[in-house]
């Protein structure tokens, strides 16, 4: 038989190959992006066009806050934190095909954790006190999101319900940390007393200082990127995500996979309240949520997947966010308009994928 | 084809484009009245994209269409049906839950309106299926049926429709070899009827004993158009392997079905070591149904042992279960003498277990992730992937090239996705994979399904390597030429037990035929 080995394996010619290049390849990926967001600034302006506003100045205001004074970088920088951990939050547990809708509790309850350790442990030093704060909310956060992936895990439950419902329950939570536990009077809404000293992130820079939780989230973000492209964890994350019966064919225990992705993904959500209440605002306040989970939904959705994108895409929302004051103030266009531009992105991007489909169909 | 009259089928210069690729470059083909048509090429020739096209499913891109010398136009299978022109696809598209006759109307204009009335409806399938031999029972509720039977009603449904021209894709996949030849029966007593029958295959066997004459297609071109009388196999593959690197070898595999001895294996490699002992299994599907029961099975190092049977009669739960991915309801599984059951898949894989499964595209390949990556599925947590416990992606990438090299893998380089590749490039993918562990027990399912002659030549070739240092192989296959041809020991499977033995060169295939379908004698 070993001569007929020795014959070299023939096929035929395959006539299916797309031979473009490299740098075509990546044009084309980016085309969907630059179309997308132009076109939904051309359906935004003519909005508020009808609004009988000028667009134009609305959209210079927009687009030039967060470059124009230091205030407007350190405060895109500061929103550019915690979105960037929503979505994590978010496309980590995504990376393994789970949706997790609850980076908005995951976020408070991490916040509840920094915010008892900062108040009970207030009069420790910074070295002891700070990453104790972090790490607690990083933990809370991963218990929080560890009683979803509990159920998915142990009794199927939807991921998506216990997520969403989980949120509703840690507004109760914060509200009775802050108006039983360590309330502050004086404050006017439901907040707590502020943590210690020790508790805070120092800043960075002349005033306004940039706080040191953006160092923190770029080491993160290099972090999660070798997680997730080095690591054998990573790497079985990211193949349940593509396809979840050739991962089990191929030993690899998905379900205990997809529970680790969800505490995972809550643990960084809890990082991202930790962080909010040790660099902005010393304490845990309701409302201090503000509209992160649904922006870490959407730049999750517009990385679609790419743990490298996530952070720039991200860096866009941050610019978008901070620019919505300013376009309110000089062209008397609400601030909501700028999420009517985010969602009308996603959509012409999610739109995109059709139309791509059916030219390749064609 | 008789002189003078229009034929029944015209198609000329027909061009379909998908995207950048040119599935079908100015294509013609002529079918006559009362022929049966033999469409003949490999996998991506553009033969089913042909047919899509007259069936309306594509639209052409140019090129006209004419019936009994007409022009139409055909738009979607509506027109088509109307047109005359019936198609029965691989997978057949049917209600389970109703019966014969439900199926057949559904979707036909249907008798009263407040009451269903299918008496007549009845005596017309009946008589039908009495006229072209395609026994069926019109009462009888679908899912009960096997896939021969199935496809029958599916036939029926295109002659209920008034089809003049029948076309049937790859219609023996899945049939016994008796069922074939009712099969083929049924096609001449159509043509003989004044129908006229497009079968589309890559079996060049097949066009030799039922059609009259044929058209051979490569690479989306019309190669020839032959009478029946005017060739024979070796003609045939060679017009179908065309200029490929080594032809005679290629030609060998496409005649494989023709003439079994020219690719039956060399028997010398067995070994006298047990590699795999299987007592007694018994294996439930996904919903808890026993498909496997009290199967036994001993393996040999270097042995192949081909696993014969139609589909459903629990292939899918035996290959799952002995690659560790299902677990085992009874019985026990040994590899070189260590028990297995209640083992971690990932325990199964590094004991030497690779497995190559059916559908490639659902269970074998990461369709987003790069050949590198898809390369790397499995050994992830092993040392030779990993350096300082992260994985080692530039090494990974250097075994991904000299893999893609090795295998012959169609593709731009290491970062190509998988996805994109072509079904015979993906299975070659997954073969290399398989490989690079060493298996000690290989388990293919179907590995050739869908495959050119090259790549299934490919595969043959790579079998017979693992044997050669010692692999057990258990081939599961559909295709009883390919059992008959590649195994030392062939076993019928029927409802997930043995149905018969035989050693190599002692198969006589229909007898094989009785035996899957639950009609032989055990021969144990």
């Amino acid at each position: 038989m070993s001569d007929t080995l020795t014959a070299p394996p023939s096929g035929p010619p395959v006539a299916t190959e797309r031979p473009p290049g490299r740098v075509a390849e990546a044009l084309w990926l980016a085309v969907p992006y630059v179309v997308s967001v132009v076109l939904a600034f051309v359906v935004g302006g003519l909005v508020i066009l009808a609004l009988g506003r000028d667009p134009f100045a609305a959209f210079e205001s927009v687009l030039t806050t967060s470059f124009n004074t230091r205030f407007g970088t350190v405060e895109t920088l500061h929103k550019w934190v915690p979105i960037t951990l929503c979505a994590y939050a978010f496309a980590i547990p995504l990376a393994t095909g789970k949706f997790n809708i609850g980076a908005e509790g995951q976020l408070l309850v991490g916040a509840t954790g920094g915010v008892a350790l900062g108040i009970v442990w207030s009069d420790l030093p910074m070295v002891v006190l700070l990453p104790c704060v972090l790490l607690a909310g990083v933990l809370a956060g991963a218990v929080w999101a560890g009683i979803a992936a509990f159920l998915m895990t142990r009794f199927k439950v939807n991921e998506i319900l216990s997520t969403v419902v989980l949120n509703f329950v840690s507004f109760q939570l914060i509200d009775y940390v802050a108006s039983h536990v360590w309330p502050d009077r004086g404050a006017g809404h439901p907040a707590t007393t502020p943590v210690g000293e020790g508790a805070r992130l120092p800043g960075i820079g002349e005033a306004p200082p940039m706080h040191a939780g953006v160092i923190v989230t770029l080491v993160l973000v290099v972090a999660v990127a070798v997680f997730m492209r080095r690591t054998p964890t990573g790497f079985e994350m990211r193949a349940v995500g593509a396809n979840l019966r050739a991962a089990q064919v191929h030993g690899i225990r998905t379900s205990r996979l997809a529970g680790a992705g969800l505490l995972v993904g809550g643990a960084v959500g809890g990082l991202a309240g930790a962080v909010e209440v040790a660099g902005v605002h010393g304490k845990m306040l309701e409302g201090m949520q503000s509209n992160f989970l649904i922006l870490g939904i959407i730049v999750g959705l517009m990385a679609r997947g790419s743990m490298l994108a996530l952070p720039f895409v991200a860096f866009g929302i941050a610019v978008l966010e901070v620019g919505a004051g300013a376009m309110q103030r000089t062209a008397q266009v609400p601030v909501e308009m700028v999420l009517i531009i985010e969602a009308l992105i996603l959509l012409f991007l999610l739109l995109s994928d059709v139309a791509r489909a059916k030219l390749r169909r064609h | 084809m008789s002189s003078g009259e229009s034929p029944r089928l015209e198609m000329r210069g027909i061009v379909k484009t998908f995207g950048p690729v040119t599935a079908l470059d100015a294509v013609d083909l002529v079918v006559g009245r009362n022929e049966v048509h033999g469409l003949l090429g490999g996998n991506g020739a553009g033969k089913t994209t042909l047919m899509n096209v007259l069936y309306g499913l594509y639209r052409p891109n140019a090129g006209e269409i004419l019936l009994d010398g007409a022009p139409v136009t055909i738009g979607s299978p509506k027109d088509a049906i109307a047109a005359g022109v019936g198609m029965v696809h691989q997978t057949f598209l049917q209600v389970d839950n109703y019966t014969v006759t439900e199926n057949i109307v559904l979707g036909t204009d249907l008798p009263g309106r407040l009451r269903l009335d299918l008496t007549e409806a009845r005596e017309r399938i009946r008589e039908l299926s009495e006229r072209f031999g395609l026994t069926v029972d019109p009462d009888a509720v679908v899912e009960d049926l096997p896939v021969g039977v199935r496809q029958r009603v599916e036939i029926l449904k295109a002659l209920y429709r008034g089809a003049k021209l029948l076309i049937l894709d790859e219609p023996t996949t899945n049939l016994t070899p008796q069922e074939v030849d009712d099969l083929f029966g049924s096609m001449r007593a159509m043509v003989d009827d004044g129908m006229s029958v497009v079968l589309i295959t890559h079996k060049i066997r097949e066009t030799l004993s039922v059609c009259d004459r044929m058209t051979v297609m490569r690479d989306g071109r019309r190669v020839e158009t032959i009478e029946r009388a005017d060739t024979d196999a070796e003609r045939l593959a060679e017009k179908m392997v065309g200029s490929a690197a080594d032809p005679g070898a290629a030609v060998d595999a496409a005649l494989g079905a023709v003439d079994a001895d020219k690719v039956a294996v060399t028997l010398s490699a067995v070994g006298t070591t047990t590699a795999v002992a299987v007592r007694d299994l018994v294996v439930a599907n996904d919903q808890g149904h026993e498909l496997v029961r009290g199967f036994d099975l001993e393996l040999r190092e270097g042995e192949i042992v081909g696993i014969a049977g139609v589909a459903g009669n629990g292939q899918v739960e035996l290959a799952e279960a002995l690659a560790g991915v299902r677990p085992l309801l009874g019985g026990t599984v040994e590899i070189a003498g260590r028990s297995m059951g209640g083992l971690p898949t990932a325990a199964w894989l590094e004991h030497g277990v690779a497995y190559v499964p059916e559908d490639r595209h659902r269970d074998g390949i990461l369709p987003t992730a790069s050949i590198t990556e898809n390369l790397v599925l499995g050994s992830q947590h092993s040392p030779q992937v990993r350096r300082r416990g992260l994985i080692d992606w530039g090494a990974a990438k250097q075994r991904a090239v000299e893999a893609i090299a090795e295998f012959s893998v169609r593709a731009n380089g290491p970062g190509t996705l998988v996805g994109d590749l072509s079904g015979g490039n993906i299975q070659r993918v997954i073969l290399a994979r398989a490989f690079a562990r060493q298996p000690r027990m290989l388990i293919l399912h179907n590995p050739t399904r869908g495959l050119d002659i090259g790549s299934t030549r490919f595969v043959y070739q790579q079998v017979r390597k693992a044997t050669a240092s010692g692999c057990a192989v258990l081939l599961i296959s559909e295709d009883l030429d390919e059992v008959i041809a590649l195994s030392d020991r062939v076993i019928a499977l029927y409802q997930g037990s043995r149905a018969g033995e035989w050693a190599h060169g002692a198969v006589d295939a229909y007898e094989v035929g009785r035996s899957m379908t639950g009609l032989g004698e055990a021969r144990v």
